[in-house]
């Protein structure tokens, strides 16, 4: 889900810089506000390059297998360290291997950290009710996972496709394109939704404070 | 090793300030109550003292503790003079982790081993000259630019005790400094330590290691002090160890037939 | 484990040599400078220039062809769909299916703009340490946080990604195999994550013990200091010259203050 360089124009760059800078900013003015800012950020950093080093594990979807993202989780464990944390991973991943790029940095951290934030609130909601139960907090774990994913799947196709260096033949074949685009990635919403609370499940058993962010 | 003042202080009266002063120290963890009970310990200006005993017997929360990192639930420390407040940043006072990857936390040795120099606010000048003066006395000056994961598990052990070093520490505590340490890297550790001037601890399951570089032994067992005073003494009693999770070292044992004729039957026959 | 990045930062040339400060600047404005351009004569000296950049750098050719591997997928999918879907004039039929001369440009608009960002991303940091990189962009007002995060990332990365190949290791001595997708399957990838997780966080608490203990936060952090000279000057001055020339030169070949609201 990360966008190239070279194929968006540069307004779009631009903007999407623009609003990184933005979300960022707005990041570290939360993180500053915290009563220790210092204590977070050695786990927010290794987290950061522990969630790098995960995403490298291959999950076999036949015919091939994928990568996960788990931006969802990311969000949920880091809260607004996670926004840094995405933008600093995205840049080791075009800097280290050139996945993604470096003109669409910005446009690649809208895509993959804002929903890591909603991701973040979204599994804060499990505190409600009352109840505490490995199988709300797995549900709470499927629903961050599988929203952010969605929300990422949604700005990259919306971004990708409408802002191609030309004109769909027509407007159907447009329509068809972002459908079948956002269908394709289908399952993926299952899978990092079920690994996402698979993994929440383990760690409320291995070690529960993780759970309750950095 | 650098010229440093003298560790010595003298107090009213020509006694001798004690480096550290441990009294009735306690420490729980939520789930594990009286990790350290009623921990009471003197340690004077350039002493080296061991620290043995079986794992889970307090050794690396008591070394917490001393550094302020943990604050206990009753019980005094003074460090060189000064009560131990937790949070308060003591540069006098270093604690070199039994895991060095858990302390070399910079990209490059350099940046490593100026970290803690830069805090105390020195000058760059002084920083440089502080990383130089610990990176050649631990024999890493070479290692100087080197990233940090690149290096073996003995330089990532040299690299985080000049880490330490360069804060100029009066008093040094070593959590298992010979741990996955191949004979080479122990035995050069084995003469840093040897060689250092500062009040040193060290907690070690090389026991041959302590008997090598300590002058003093404290053992410790379910969270308190169970015996202190010599080490051959302590360690020498078969018994008292073996009570307590230890053996005698090797070295103490009696032998029939010295080492050097036991080992290869060639050197047997040449002696 | 071989991140493959530092690999040839001992290598010398103009670009090694050139400071870290200025070199950012230079290339990351050329960089975006690339991503403006949309005409075709344009896209002739983008590709002149960028295969003059990557010789003066002496990089080997090996070097740029490796890191085009995995980013060439999403590009094949484009070549692939884009002269098919999109454009008005049909140049070729091949059977039901129209290639269109529009779709057929953008795909090599985009491929030769991908290609030459990519080539000058890696000029610029495979020709010094990651870490000077990072400075240099501490000492061009990156945020602290993120400077701190990021060096810390960048350090362990290589510790987790050993300890990551050290389970996969064991895990398949002991006969796991992931051919298929069950339930058990993304149930033992999942517990091999959560414990390179856990493995971190709980790191993470003995590294911030071993910064506080060492003063952390105590005295604010100097700045890395960087030495330049007057070439290190000159040398950005001709880089932006040479970005503001594709930016001109794309505006008067015909697109305009437009192509920038595309």
């Amino acid at each position: 889900m990360h966008i190239p360089d070279g194929i968006l124009p540069i307004s779009v760059n631009a903007g999407g810089y623009a609003a990184t800078a933005a979300v960022t900013w707005y990041s570290i003015r939360k993180i500053k506000q915290k009563e220790n800012p210092r204590e977070g950020i050695p786990k927010a950093s290794l987290l950061t390059a522990a969630f790098f080093v995960v995403s490298w594990i291959h999950i076999p979807v036949p015919p091939t297998s994928v990568h996960l993202v788990l931006n969802g989780l990311l969000g949920a464990l880091l809260g607004y360290y996670a926004f840094p944390a995405i933008l600093i991973g995205l840049f080791f991943q075009a800097v280290m291997f050139g996945h993604g790029g470096l003109t669409t940095l910005g446009i690649n951290a809208v895509i993959m950290g804002l929903p890591a934030i909603l991701a973040y609130y979204i599994f804060r909601l499990r505190k409600l009710g009352g109840k505490d139960s490995p199988k709300k907090d797995g549900a709470f774990g499927f629903l961050a996972g599988a929203v952010a994913i969605g929300v990422s799947v949604a700005i990259f196709v919306g971004i990708l496709v409408t802002n191609l260096p030309t004109d769909f033949i027509s407007a159907e074949v447009e329509r068809a394109a972002i459908y079948t685009l956002a269908i394709a990635h289908l399952p993926l919403l299952g899978i990092e939704g079920t690994i996402t609370s698979l993994l929440v499940v383990f760690l409320r058993r291995v070690r529960p404070g993780i759970l309750d962010g950095v | 090793m650098t010229d440093k003042e003298s560790d010595i202080t003298l107090l009213a009266g020509g006694r001798v300030e004690s480096a550290l002063s441990v009294s009735g120290l306690c420490f729980s963890y939520p789930d594990r109550p009286n990790v350290l009970n009623n921990i009471t310990l003197n340690v004077m200006p350039g002493e080296r003292v061991g620290l043995i005993g079986p794992n889970g017997a307090g050794k690396t929360t008591f070394f917490l503790s001393l550094c302020g990192v943990l604050e206990p639930s009753a019980g005094e420390i003074v460090l060189l003079g000064k009560p131990v407040v937790n949070g308060d940043f003591r540069p006098d006072v270093a604690l070199v982790f039994q895991n060095p990857d858990d302390q070399l936390f910079c990209p490059s040795v350099w940046d490593d081993v100026a970290f803690g120099p830069q805090n105390t606010g020195l000058s760059k000048d002084e920083v440089e000259k502080r990383v130089r003066e610990a990176l050649a006395t631990v024999e890493g000056t070479e290692l100087a630019e080197r990233p940090v994961h690149h290096l073996s598990e003995g330089e990532k052990r040299i690299i985080s005790v000049a880490g330490v070093l360069a804060m100029h520490p009066r008093l040094i505590i070593y959590d298992e400094p010979g741990a996955n340490l191949d004979i080479r890297s122990r035995r050069r550790l084995i003469h840093l330590l040897q060689g250092s001037t500062e009040t040193i601890l060290v907690a070690s399951h090389d026991l041959e290691l302590i008997l090598e570089v300590c002058n003093r032994v404290v053992l410790m067992d379910g969270g308190g002090i169970v015996a202190d005073g010599d080490p051959h003494k302590i360690m020498g009693n078969a018994e008292l160890m073996e009570a307590h999770g230890q053996e005698k070292p090797h070295s103490l044992l009696p032998h029939q037939v010295p080492h050097q004729y036991f080992c290869h039957p060639t050197i047997a026959r040449n002696v | 484990m071989n991140l493959g990045l530092d690999e040839y930062i001992n290598l010398d040339s103009p670009f090694h040599r050139w400071e870290a400060r200025y070199k950012l600047i230079g290339l990351i404005t050329l960089i975006f400078a690339f991503s403006f351009v949309r005409d075709l004569r344009m896209l002739l000296a983008m590709v002149g220039v960028t295969v003059a950049i990557y010789v003066i750098s002496r990089l080997p050719a090996s070097f740029v062809l490796r890191r085009l591997r995995f980013p060439s997928f999403f590009l094949l999918a484009l070549v692939l769909t884009l002269p098919f879907l999109s454009g008005q004039t049909v140049v070729l039929s091949i059977g039901p299916l129209d290639v269109h001369r529009e779709g057929l440009l953008a795909v090599l608009l985009i491929a030769i703009r991908f290609i030459s960002i990519l080539t000058i991303a890696l000029v610029l940091f495979a020709t010094t340490p990651l870490l000077t990189t990072i400075k240099a962009m501490r000492a061009l007002g990156l945020p602290g946080i993120m400077a701190d995060m990021a060096l810390l990332a960048l350090r362990y990365i290589q510790e987790i990604g050993q300890d990551l190949k050290k389970m996969q290791t064991s895990m398949r001595l002991r006969g796991f195999r992931k051919r298929r997708l069950s339930l058990y399957g993304l149930r033992t990838l999942a517990w091999l994550g959560g414990s390179i997780l856990v493995h971190s966080y709980e790191r993470s608490e003995w590294v911030y013990k071993a910064m506080i203990l060492r003063g952390y936060g105590h005295a604010p952090h100097p700045r890395a200091e960087f030495q330049s000279c007057h070439r290190d000057v000159v040398t950005l001055g001709i880089f932006l010259l040479i970005a503001a020339g594709f930016i001109t030169g794309d505006i008067l070949f015909g697109h305009g203050v437009s192509a920038l609201l595309q």
